[in-house]
């Protein structure tokens, strides 16, 4: 629900977003024609290319990750629940450890172009079947997101203009859903990948240059930054205190848990930043990128953390309040205090530009396993040409585009945060424990990677559902009726469990180890910790 | 091509399918192989619980006893926010040692199994090739063997 009566920022400053991000899109889109595959080549349009340095692959994974509901929404968090929101930030950037230190090499060496590929050179029987249901993860997953990004689009776009008419919204999703599409169907991997790494030197520029400026705007020190912040909070040094948003029960406290696994576990199983980590073609090159992308990260999250405390000391809580509850105005307010409405149209077609680059990206993760897995694998069992493959993921890749524009004018109003976390809770409920058992359990059969996709899945939807998102809360999508049994907000704490345990257990009931199986996993093992030539 | 090969046959990125599974087992099987699972493994999952598990542990903290975490140590630095920041310093400290860690201890074993596996997949691919007719699955000279 976005409340805003008037737009925050005055006409000069809308016009000359409008400029800027005019003319990003056209030299990105010209970059993305540029690169796009020349040849029918299915590598390059689903990894792009494959021997950029790790400092451009540290930033396009960035880029991936990061979205405008980090720029505005997490900063907003700080700016309205200091410590908690805090909190918050940390863990956005705690989730890359285990990429890096547990699955990024590993998948390298054992992956190719999906996770499927992956799976499949595990497991001898119900290969298909596997990628189906990793097909349909995929699926739910990347349209969650997307749609969380073009609904953020148009909450946007009520920052400057007030409560945007329905046809502005349209208009709005519209032309976004439409340029995602092209960098996604005719750039491919390189297109995105451009706009991926503009993206990220736009945003780590951008943020930091931001948050020097608060620290300048206190001299340097930053226990005046928090006594000031503590001081405009309206809280006193509760707002530097944890329990402000998620402490009044133990139910909160729980939920705030419960989001922080599926923060922390779920980055690793998105399938958009999955598909980067397969990229780089060498290993060293893969490890230095992922070091690269953790440092990125971490200083984004850190600046964010300073803006956020900033937005409270200069602006105060309780306007940012005032313009939109859940506090997305935060930056732009702040921006539009210390730099006027220069800082503040840079800043808000950075936060446009990062909408529409972490959106090309979904579309291609959407598109890759739709017409890798899905078509070419069990709809055409494996016979399929490239060339027809590669139609098909360009043809999907606007399917899903549209699917998302549809899904996001409808649901106008949806809480961005929220689907953004259910995609995590899904990815870390069924899609991270097939990983993890692909990749380390030696017993992991298809059984097991069946139940605990579907079940990760189907607990994940099933629990949200039943929860206080859909029902009896004010703000969820019936606060007439009431059937939410499940008083927690994010199911990760019940879900990501029961991925794993349904995953055991498929594997222990199924356990009929044959000789080619196991073979199949030495030689996968093999594969994973020397690596095969290419 | 072995049953359980998930590629289809324009596959290009894989290495030719290799008809027996001998050196692969072979290799499964070799104590050098052994270590550099274990080397990997073991650094991969304490690091992991260390920062993953620290930072969960640091959430949970700060929601339980947060009599603790206020403490001030510095100004309105508290305790709970100094750890909060403790937490990026943890973060770089586990990259700079698994990336380390990684370089000496991991990556030499890799190669060195990684190129006692080329030479036997040449060696096989070579008898292949003599016993069909030469230069059909392979052109001579194409996959070249390391120079040492």
């Amino acid at each position: 629900m976005v409340t805003v009566s008037e737009g925050i920022v005055d006409r000069f400053s809308l016009n000359l977003t409008f400029v800027l991000f005019l003319s990003v899109v056209v030299v990105t889109l010209f970059m993305a024609l540029l690169t796009a595959p020349q040849r029918d080549e299915l590598s390059e349009f689903y990894l792009g290319n494959r021997t950029m340095s790790p400092l451009r692959n540290g930033l396009a994974m960035c880029g991936d990750y990061l979205s405008a509901a980090t720029l505005l929404g997490s900063t907003g968090l700080v700016a309205l629940n200091g410590y908690d929101g805090l909190l918050y930030l940390g863990g956005t950037v705690v989730a890359w450890m285990m990429v890096l230190l547990l699955i990024a090499e590993p998948l390298r060496r054992a992956g190719r172009f999906t996770l499927g590929d992956t799976l499949a050179l595990r497991l001898t029987g119900l290969q298909r079947p596997a990628r189906l249901a990793l097909a349909v993860c995929t699926l739910v997953i990347t349209t969650l997101y997307l749609v969380a990004q073009l609904v953020g689009s148009m909450a946007l776009l009520t920052q400057f203009t007030g409560e945007p008419s329905a046809a502005t919204r349209t208009l709005c999703v519209v032309v976004i859903g439409t340029i995602v599409i092209v960098y996604a169907a005719i750039g491919g991997a390189p297109g995105a990948t451009v706009i991926q790494i503009i993206k990220a030197v736009m945003l780590v520029a951008g943020v930091t240059v931001t948050a020097v400026m608060v620290l300048h705007h206190y001299d340097w020190n930053p226990d005046a930054l928090l006594s000031a912040a503590a001081n405009n909070s309206g809280t006193g040094t509760q707002f530097l205190e944890p329990g402000l948003r998620y402490g009044v029960s133990t139910t909160s406290k729980l939920d705030f848990f419960s989001l922080e696994l599926a923060i922390v576990l779920g980055l690793a199983a998105l399938p958009h930043v999955l598909m980067r980590l397969l990229a780089p073609r060498k290993i060293d090159v893969l490890r230095s990128s992922v070091v690269w992308a953790v440092g990125l990260v971490g200083l984004v999250c850190l600046a964010a953390g300073v803006l956020g405390l900033g937005a409270t000391a200069v602006v105060g809580r309780e306007t940012i309040a005032e313009t939109d509850h859940k506090g997305d105005s935060a930056v732009l307010l702040l921006a539009n205090a210390l730099g006027g409405g220069i800082l503040t149209a840079l800043l808000s077609c950075l936060a446009f530009v990062t909408l529409l680059a972490v959106a090309a990206g979904l579309v291609l993760a959407a598109a890759t396993s739709l017409a890798h897995d899905l078509y070419g694998e069990v709809i055409r069992k494996g016979r399929a040409s490239e060339t027809e493959e590669l139609t098909v993921a360009r043809l999907s890749a606007a399917v899903i585009g549209i699917l998302a524009m549809m899904l996001a004018l409808v649901s106008w109003g949806a809480n961005t945060a929220t689907l953004a976390f259910l995609a995590f809770a899904i990815a870390a409920s069924a899609i991270l424990p097939t990983i993890v058992y692909t990749l380390f359990w030696r017993r992991f059969t298809g059984e097991g990677a069946l139940l605990s996709l579907w079940g990760g899945l189907i607990c994940s939807v099933l629990l949200v559902l039943f929860s206080p998102v859909v029902s009896s809360a004010p703000g969820s999508f019936y606060p007439g009726s009431d059937f939410a049994w499940f008083p927690l907000q994010n199911p990760g704490i019940v879900s990501i469990p029961a991925g794993f345990l349904l995953g055991w257990l498929g594997s222990v009931l199924s356990s009929r180890q044959e000789p080619q199986e196991e073979a199949a996993y030495e030689e996968f093992e093999v594969r994973m910790l020397v690596g095969a030539k290419e | 091509m072995p049953e359980f090969s998930p590629w289809h046959d324009n596959s290009f990125t894989y290495s030719p399918p290799n008809n027996e599974p001998a050196p692969t087992q072979r290799i499964s099987e070799d104590p050098e192989f052994h270590s550099l699972r274990r080397a990997q493994r073991r650094f991969g999952v304490r690091a992991t619980v260390l920062s993953v598990g620290g930072f969960l542990l640091y959430v949970l903290l700060s929601h339980s006893v947060p009599g603790l975490m206020n403490q001030r140590l510095v100004g309105h630095l508290t305790l709970g926010l100094a750890l909060g920041l403790g937490q990026f310093l943890v973060m770089a400290v586990t990259s700079w040692c698994y990336v380390r860690h990684m370089r000496s201890r991991v990556d030499p074993l890799a190669r060195g199994l990684g190129s006692r596996l080329d030479q036997h997949e040449a060696h096989s691919l070579r008898t292949a090739a003599s016993r069909a007719d030469a230069g059909q699955t392979v052109p001579p000279g194409s996959r070249g063997y390391r120079t040492w």
